[in-house]
């Protein structure tokens, strides 16, 4: 039995109680309005449906474990016996909280509390998920995956991941929000990454364009550790999701890149930290988005340095082209800066593709709509090539290029 | 009749009555070099402006005829793609698109030719070494064609990768506004020899000019003098010896008077 686990979910569940769901009045959710959407319609789902998820750009290939979550349980749990090996942990986190709790209850709302509406529901009601610990040392060339996807209309899915990487440790994984049905989707991911040790960490956010996506992604990274964090947001109609990272040994880097695509009337709302609690830490962040038609992005970042957190390096941008004059992206940076001797910069914009430049490529013969996509890409590019590995790198490039009608 | 045919042209900045062009006439062909020279705020930029098609520009009366076909309703690609080239006294930085695959989507744009043309994209390997004969010409590193183009490049850098897209794309008229502006004198002799190198029966080329400086290495068979949008005066190789010594302010009396 897992008498933690249920003392857990029963302190998630009372604050969800006293929580109420977030409204504009909320510092966090001004720009990202939540009224008229009933949760209750929602049905909460513990089954797995069987069924082949649809849709995976980065599930082809080799990889040292796969993970498919569809409505309320994992459908396929596969793990490659050479890297079980090695002491690696992978699978279905329902399966793993009773076979290796002692691999979950040291991590499990201690990352991701439940203080927050979304994730104390999450925290109360999460079905199943994801769990990967690789041991100290051990460094894992190929990379995990794992697909979400909402099988039946109207399905609430409240997915869990944690990730733990021992003292020098190297491990990828990918992780997929198929688009699926229309619903609801809630999760939380826990991530910790100990000494020395490399995580990259992809998440492909493709979901329906009806559907509701909320996450709450949150790092520990400690000394001279890496984390290598890139994303990409195609999908959901609406919702939030939080990226945030703690820099808590000195030396440590969080590196996160972010492309994304709205249009229609869809609405996307990424929140960041980059929190530096030690010394000589770097933390570089560049999100970069295009925005079609009625769309709205909004991106709050938070640059976070403690005291004592000198020669802190800490940069943030969020760059948006907007294609249509009714698109609209709002950027919140934000630096809280507790002590002296760090180096924190940042930048935002939002425009139209620039017609001189769009000019200057005709000028070589390049037609109007092929030198707007050239743009586009290069536009894009900026953020992608932060991307070390090519096969990631191309295939969220052709995601984020699909998403653009005029091409 | 001459390659490039410009009557009486009258151009505004777009949107207002500001007259910037005031009645431009010249004419010009492949094999030819001709320079326009002229004081700041003359009109030669906008002159190469107008003729690309920019569209801070309106064209308010008068015709240019490239080949005998009406230049004026044609786009800037479509421009390009009948032959018309412009090395930008500014040019843009394309970030995240390098200097090989620029070059080479434009290169592709003009072997398909319109819209409705067939796909003929050039085999990398004969582009590859193409491209390379050209940086070398031109005296630029290899490294440089896996660069972002333009982006973080220097004032002379820039000027080198517009005549190395004039080298790749071989246009029957090549304008070059300003193109020695930035450059030393190492890279202005580089440059130079690149565009007599490229200059011949298949390309005339029009170079804008606040100074004879480039005229040195690049002979001009013609030169113009353009003032207040007007072109005052033409003349031989001669004319730009004679600006240097007198100036500008000489000249303009004489137009007055």
């Amino acid at each position: 039995m897992t008498a933690w686990l249920d003392e857990f979910r029963q302190q998630a569940a009372e604050s969800n109680e006293v929580l109420s769901v977030p409204s504009l009045s909320d510092e966090h959710w001004r720009f990202t309005s939540l009224r008229g959407i009933d949760f209750a319609t929602y049905a909460a789902t513990v089954e797995a449906v069987p069924g082949e998820p649809q849709g995976a750009i980065l599930a082809e290939g080799e990889h040292a474990g796969r993970i498919v979550m569809r409505d309320g349980g994992v459908v396929l749990d596969e793990f490659s016996p050479e890297v079980a090996a090695q002491g690696v942990v992978f699978g279905s986190l329902k399966r793993l909280a009773e076979e290796h709790s002692d691999l979950v209850e040291p991590v499990l709302g201690t990352i991701v509390g439940y203080d927050e509406k979304f994730a104390a529901e999450n925290g109360a009601l999460w079905t199943d998920g994801l769990l990967l610990h690789v041991p100290a040392g051990v460094k894992v060339a190929l990379p995990f995956h794992a697909s979400y996807e909402i099988a039946t209309a109207g399905a609430a899915q409240q997915w869990r991941v944690i990730i733990s990487l021992g003292e020098g440790a190297e491990a990828t994984l990918v992780e997929e929000h198929l688009k699926g049905e229309p619903g609801y989707a809630n999760g939380v991911a826990e991530l910790v990454v100990a000494e020395s040790a490399h995580l990259t960490y992809v998440v492909v956010q493709d979901r329906n364009d009806a559907s509701l996506h909320f996450a709450a992604h949150r790092a520990e990274v400690a000394k001279d550790a890496t984390l290598e964090w890139a994303a990409c947001s195609t999908g959901s109609k609406t919702g939030k999701t939080r990226m945030e990272t703690r820099l808590t040994g000195e030396g440590s880097t969080g590196r996160l890149s972010a492309v994304y695509v709205v249009d229609g009337k869809r609405h996307l709302d990424l929140d960041t930290t980059q929190e530096h609690d030690a010394p000589n830490a770097g933390s570089d962040l560049a999100f970069k988005g295009v925005l079609l038609d009625d769309a709205r992005s909004v991106w709050r970042g938070v640059i976070r340095v403690a005291e004592g957190a000198h020669g802190t390096d800490a940069y943030q941008e969020n760059r948006n082209l907007l294609l249509s004059p009714k698109a609209r992206a709002d950027s919140i940076p934000g630096l809280e800066i507790d002590t002296n001797d760090v180096r924190c910069t940042h930048g935002a914009t939002a425009g139209p593709v620039d017609p001189m430049l769009r000019f200057y490529l005709m000028t070589r013969g390049i037609p109007a709509v092929e030198a707007e996509r050239m743009i586009v890409e290069g536009f894009l590019e900026d953020a992608l090539e932060r991307i070390p590995d090519e096969r990631i790198r191309t295939a969220l490039t052709t995601a984020v290029m699909r998403r653009i009608p005029i091409f | 009749m001459p390659d490039l045919v410009i009557r009486n042209l009258h151009a505004n900045i777009t949107g207002t009555d500001t007259e910037i062009l005031k009645g431009i006439d010249l004419q010009m062909s492949k094999g030819e070099i001709h320079a326009i020279m002229g004081p700041n705020g003359s009109g030669k930029s906008t002159l190469s402006h107008v003729l690309m098609g920019h569209p801070g520009y309106e064209v308010t009366e008068g015709e240019v005829l490239f080949e005998g076909q009406n230049l004026l309703d044609l786009a800037a690609d479509e421009r390009s793609r009948a032959g018309l080239f412009l090395s930008f006294q500014y040019p843009f930085a394309v970030p995240g698109v390098t200097v090989a695959n620029f070059i080479r989507m434009a290169v592709n744009a003009h072997r398909k030719g319109g819209p409705d043309g067939v796909d003929n994209p050039v085999r990398i390997p004969e582009f590859r070494k193409q491209i390379l004969e050209a940086m070398e010409l031109l005296h630029i590193d290899k490294s440089m064609a896996s660069r972002s183009l333009n982006d973080g490049f220097s004032g002379g850098e820039k000027k080198r990768f517009e005549i190395l897209q004039m080298a790749m794309l071989q246009p029957k008229i090549a304008v070059l506004d300003e193109t020695d502006s930035g450059l030393d004198i190492d890279a202005l002799r580089i440059v130079s020899d690149g565009i007599n190198r490229l200059v011949g029966p298949n390309m005339g080329t029009l170079i804008i000019t606040h100074y004879q400086r480039i005229l040195d290495y690049v002979k001009p068979d013609q030169i113009h003098v353009l003032m207040d949008g007007r072109i005052v005066r033409s003349g031989g190789a001669e004319l730009a010896h004679e600006l240097e010594t007198s100036g500008y302010a000489d000249i303009a009396k004489e137009v007055v008077n």
